[in-house]
């Protein structure tokens, strides 16, 4: 037995002088409880939701170990951390909920663990214009919980509500199952505040819209730590809906089902949520569907008329189109159901390698890349499922999350990036976008170059010139670091 | 000694955790390796030789309340995270770690005087073989707050009802809280002599961890007991309702009700304390945010005012926060008053407010 796993990618550790170094001064900037090289801490903060990571903590390893962690309690705390970290070139990695599946919040180069949870507070509610300000570090279901007792919606519910923060939204690019009305993160956030590696405070401002240069705040959304560290974000809310309408619909094919949501989408209806299974999930999700056709389940809510109006325009068009009224209960049982993902734990337990992978289609390659990618992972020695679903649409697209499911036998890290390397080279293949809403962390920067041609040229640049000493959370977002990975 | 089921520990240990914002020393703390899966990781890695329990992983993992927040919204329904923690830090008795600083002196007080707080006060009871009710305060009520011990007799009396006390050694929650398994179990069977020599054929209760330990704890230790054991609200509301105890009004108006994790989640007594309250004239109940089996700890959950003070502060004051303000809570575990009783209200516990109304 050991004190501390085995660590697997740790590209570098920080000289101990230099940790040490970094420990004194950070206690005086937060107290000296708010700084720990206990084990424990080390070892917890280690590791985030990437599927990788599990498999690792089976054979008692973990990715890679930070030597510190801290807790700052307000954005001038954070400030005088990260102006410290520059100062002795320490890596930082932002640490929210752990609950990222890309492994964003790995410290691959050691250095410190920068754990925002203690910056948890709801500051303003803004009622008459409709906005919300909130510390980075609050957990999704609390402050949902907050706004709800206010008589206010978020309107931001991804699956991982109860498990990941305010800033880890924002710093992924997250969107939530109600997004199709309320709007991915991006659409949420009025502003940002953060804190630069050099210390700079800034924050955009709360207003509607700007036209005085690019929203630079907004280029925190979705840098996944690697500029700095988001602090508080203002965010866009709304009255608790008067009317919600719950129904869910069985078609022929995919195809069709496709063509009826584009052209819901065509009316300006925008149901909240707006979900289409393949037939192999239909079967699993809503078994009393039987495994023949495929769901459609559409939660709309808002204001009573208009939502009665919504789901007359809805229900006519896909009537029209050979759809068949399955009624509310299907809903009522994906919204019981929707945050539970026990399977994953039981399979993980059976030697099971599973992921779910999602990217971004227009219309016109939204079910090519489904056919695509499904005879894609399909065709890796080992996969056992290969299924899929749509989870957001959009007039101009749809987002497709793929679920896999392998028992590859003795090599369980090669099957997960041989099935990967599948799924990828199919998305890419078919003209989508490699993610829609699970970011890139450590395990997608594999596939930035594709994605983004010389686009990750100037994603450098940026990176260079905002924190020159690459101090800020490395190799994430595809910016070198991944070596051990890569081999 | 009970055996960690690892398939159950592993499924929360993979799991990302939605229950995080249902663990009050998670939300207190805001330390990741006190996060339910956190703990679950740090046990199932060492339960499968991965990983050696030094101190530091002890007291992280210790670092649970035993509320079960965690199994609300769990999706595992047979896990339950709060005991599988608990007996994958429980040292073998081989193991040379010895307990943490925190606990020692605790343990010494247990193994000396049968209680953990030092020498128990004498005891006054009468053995009275014909009363088929054995009363058991627990040895927080006994030490910290005797005035509700007088409160049960009161009632008792009042009611008519003949009962019996004991010297009563502690229960032995403690003592298996501080990983002292033998401890507790030696206690235990000094505690199930008593109740078998008592002839007693009911075990009325008032404190929580009491109640959880003989039901779940004495069976499974080999003590399966004699005599049924009933919670004090329940006994009580029983008297009212048979109308041996008639409540008047306390000069009390609005109160709130705090619901002991144990009793909520574990006993489901939920309505019972309520409809006590009820009984009394006059008292409206004004609930907190979180309520019922929804309930969030008080911070004193395997005795952490004693293990963990600092933490155990942080904890209550955020569960104080759920209260609306300025009315005084009402509470039925010597713990939860300890805990609660942080700021200026007062935290009333339900039997002596149940005492002053049938017996002033």
């Amino acid at each position: 037995m050991h004190n501390l796993p085995r660590t697997v990618i740790q590209e570098s550790l920080v000289e101990p002088q230099i940790i040490d170094n970094f420990s004194h001064e950070a206690q005086a900037i937060v107290g000296a409880d708010q700084v720990s090289a206990n084990p424990a801490d080390l070892l917890a903060n280690s590791r985030d939701y990437w599927p990788v990571n599990n498999i690792w903590m089976i054979e008692g390893r973990v990715p890679a170990l930070p030597q510190l962690v801290v807790w700052p309690g307000n954005t001038e705390e954070v400030s005088a951390l990260l102006k410290l970290a520059t100062k002795l070139k320490v890596p930082v990695t932002p640490y929210g909920e752990g609950s990222g599946t890309m492994g964003g919040a790995i410290p691959l180069k050691g250095g410190i663990s920068f754990d925002l949870k203690r910056m948890n507070r709801l500051l303003k509610i803004d009622e008459e214009s409709l906005m919300v300000t909130v510390e980075c570090g609050l957990n999704g279901a609390l402050y949902e919980e907050n706004l709800n007792r206010a008589g206010y919606t978020g309107g931001h519910f991804p699956q991982s509500l109860r498990c990941s923060s305010v800033g880890g939204w924002l710093a992924c690019r997250a969107a939530g199952q109600f997004s199709t009305r309320y709007g991915k993160i991006e659409d949420i956030a009025v502003s940002l505040e953060a804190v630069l590696p050099d210390g700079t405070i800034f924050s955009g401002r709360s207003v509607p819209r700007t036209a005085t240069g690019p929203r630079l705040d907004h280029l925190l959304i979705g840098s996944e730590g690697i500029f700095g560290v988001i602090t508080s974000a203002t965010l866009r809310i709304w009255p608790l809906p008067e009317k919600r309408h719950l129904v869910s619909y069985t078609f022929a094919d995919l195809k069709g089902a496709l063509d009826s949501i584009r052209l819901i989408m065509r009316t300006g209806a925008r149901p909240a949520v707006v979900r289409l299974y393949d037939t192999q999930e239909t079967g699993n999700h809503f078994p009393e569907l039987g495994d023949q056709r495929c769901a459609l389940i559409l939660l709309i809510e808002g204001a009573n008329k208009i939502v009665t109006a919504e789901a007359e325009v809805i229900e006519d068009l896909v009537l029209a189109a050979g759809a068949v009224n399955c009624g509310p209960e299907h809903v009522e049982h994906w919204l019981e159901k929707r945050f539970n993902i026990s399977v994953a734990s039981m399979l993980f337990q059976k030697g099971a390698v599973l992921d779910t992978i999602e990217v971004s289609t227009n219309w016109h390659n939204a079910h090519s890349t489904y056919l695509a990618m499904q005879k894609s992972l399909l065709s890796v020695d080992g996969t056992m499922l290969a299924s899929g679903h749509y989870s957001h649409v959009y007039p101009d697209g749809a987002a497709l999350y793929m679920t896999t499911v392998g028992f590859p036998g003795s090599d369980k890290l090669i099957f997960y990036k041989r099935i990967w390397q599948a799924a990828m080279e199919a998305c890419l293949d078919q003209g989508a976008a490699i993610s829609h809403h699970h970011g890139i962390g450590l395990h997608r920067g594999l596939w930035m170059k594709d994605e983004h041609g010389s686009g990750l040229e100037v994603l450098e640049k940026i990176k260079k010139a905002l924190d020159p000493d690459q101090i800020m959370n490395p190799g994430k977002l595809g910016l070198g670091g991944v070596k051990l990975w890569q081999k | 000694m009970a055996e960690v089921n690892m398939e159950q520990l592993l499924n929360c240990a993979l799991c990302p955790n939605m229950c995080r914002c249902d663990c009050p020393v998670l939300l207190a703390l805001g330390h990741e390796k006190v996060a339910p899966a956190g703990k679950a990781r740090f046990a199932a890695m060492h339960k499968q030789d991965h990983l050696e329990l030094s101190k530091e992983l002890i007291e992280a993992i210790a670092h649970c309340l035993g509320c079960r927040g965690c199994t609300v919204l769990c999706p595992f329904p047979e896990l339950n995270l709060c005991d599988e923690l608990l007996y994958a830090r429980t040292p073998d008795p081989d193991d040379q770690t010895g307990p943490l600083p925190a606990w020692e002196p605790y343990l010494a007080n247990l193994k000396k005087y049968g209680s953990p707080y030092g020498q128990k006060p004498p005891f006054k009871g009468k053995a009275k073989k014909e009363a088929d009710i054995l009363y058991f305060n627990g040895c927080t009520a006994l030490a910290n707050h005797p005035q509700s011990l007088a409160a049960a007799e009161q009632l008792f009396q009042k009611a008519g009802v003949s009962y019996q006390l004991i010297a009563e050694d502690c229960c032995g929650y403690p003592a298996e809280t501080w990983g002292d398994l033998k401890l507790a179990r030696s206690l235990a069977a000094e505690n199930y002599r008593k109740f078998v020599e008592s002839g007693a054929k009911k075990l009325v209760t008032s404190c929580p961890e009491c109640w959880m330990i003989f039901t779940e704890r004495y069976p499974e230790w080999g003590f399966e007991l004699p005599l049924e054991i009933i919670d004090a609200p329940s006994y009580f509301l029983g008297l009212v309702n048979e109308g041996l105890l008639k409540p008047s009004a306390v000069g009390q108006a609005n109160l709130s009700y705090h619901d002991p994790c144990i009793w909520a989640r574990t006993a489901k007594i939920t309505e019972e304390p309520r409809q006590l309250l009820e009984s009394i004239p006059g008292i409206t109940i004004e609930e907190p945010l979180a309520s019922g089996e929804l309930t969030h700890c008080c911070g004193g959950g395997r005795m952490f005012q004693l293990s963990f003070p600092k933490a155990a502060e942080d904890i209550a004051k955020r569960r104080l926060a759920e209260f609306p303000a300025g009315v005084n809570i009402v509470t039925a575990c010597p713990f939860c008053r300890e805990g609660l009783t942080q700021d200026n209200r007062r935290v009333i516990d339900l039997l002596e407010l149940l005492a002053e109304a049938c017996c002033s």
